[in-house]
């Protein structure tokens, strides 16, 4: 995040650091009541065949309402070719030009195959798309999505709904410290301070799914999160001091007894 | 004549648009996204798409995803 207080994706401005998934939620009431309390304008969804024993399944209706902006993912494409159909796909129903591109063939351990997300990812921003790539988190493979036209890099915190957290920061600064487009940590994720912590360091946003869909409360959870990213944020624009090797008081040393000093 | 549609194969009649079929499926037109053997069906297009016998359709929707 530079000076600039607004995320900006693809030209369009957002006050809202926080993007939320809607995977998992225990129904879509409580999916719609948390994604409300993120204050997020930005929401992941995926695209699945129609279920015709269950048609209320189906979230366009419902998320439309809350004038949110719908970010559907490439999830179940196994490479570059069925991400692009994925995505076109997705076009058609959310009616934006977001798309977040998302292959990791790999059900084990989920993650993103950085060939084919780079080739779907330059295919998809040549097609006029707004592309948020789910990426490992490589600053070499995030400076090649951003000179193919990404308007994100999503570097991984650590594997998709383990909540293991931040384990890749130490790249994730890399990635940042040479980034010309917006960093936003995506996976892994599961407490608040963490979110907090990403910002802190820099990162333009956060996407969160499964840490609120599956915390105990789902809707407290996701204020939790709004406060958390916009504390980080705040943070970083505040500028955090400078550390020091040995203790630098923060009171007086005179000795107050006998005025000498210490 | 059959079609298959999302990998099930299904009977429609020959006169069937393919709005008429998303009917049949129980399917709102506006909430689902449509493919032909691969290729995807743009909404403009839906109106004049003729289907031919072994077509393959799918028919998709949005579900929760992170």
């Amino acid at each position: 995040m530079k000076t600039n207080d607004k995320l900006i994706l693809g030209g369009q401005e957002f006050e809202s650091r926080l993007l939320v998934g809607t995977g998992k939620f225990s129904s879509i009431e409580v999916m719609l009541a948390a994604i409300k309390a993120s204050g997020a304008q930005l929401v992941t969804v995926a695209l699945r065949r129609f279920n015709r024993e269950r048609p209320s399944d189906d979230l366009l209706g419902p998320l439309v309402k809350l004038g949110i902006t719908l970010v559907p993912n490439t999830s179940g494409a196994r490479n570059a070719a069925e991400a692009v159909r994925a995505a076109m796909l997705g076009r058609e129903l959310s009616g934006s030009r977001f798309v977040k591109v998302e292959i990791h063939p790999n059900p084990h351990h989920l993650m993103p195959d950085p060939i084919e997300t780079y080739e779907a990812s330059r295919q998809l921003a040549q097609e006029g798309f707004i592309v948020l790539p789910y990426m490992p988190a490589d600053p070499v493979l995030a400076k090649r999505l951003e000179d193919v036209g990404c308007a994100a890099v999503m570097p991984l915190g650590s594997a998709i709904g383990s909540g293991h957290g931040l384990s890749t920061a130490e790249m994730v600064k890399l990635i940042i410290a040479d980034s010309g487009i917006p960093v936003i940590v995506d996976a892994g994720i599961r407490s608040p301070s963490e979110a907090a912590a990403s910002m802190e360091m820099g990162c333009s946003a956060v996407l969160v799914n499964s840490a609120i869909a599956a915390a105990g409360d789902p809707v407290g959870m996701a204020s939790a999160f709004s406060w958390a990213v916009k504390a980080g944020a705040a943070a970083r624009l505040a500028g955090l001091m400078a550390q020091s090797g040995h203790a630098v008081a923060t009171s007086p040393l005179t000795s107050f007894l006998t005025g000498d000093h210490a | 004549m059959k079609i298959i549609v999302n990998g099930n194969t299904h009977e429609l009649n020959r006169m069937a648009s393919l709005d008429d079929l998303l009917k049949q499926l129980g399917a709102n037109p506006e909430a689902v996204a449509l493919m032909v053997n691969d290729q995807v069906i743009p909404r403009t297009e839906r109106a004049g798409m003729v289907l031919k016998e072994g077509d393959r359709l799918e028919v998709l929707s949005f579900m929760g995803g992170g």
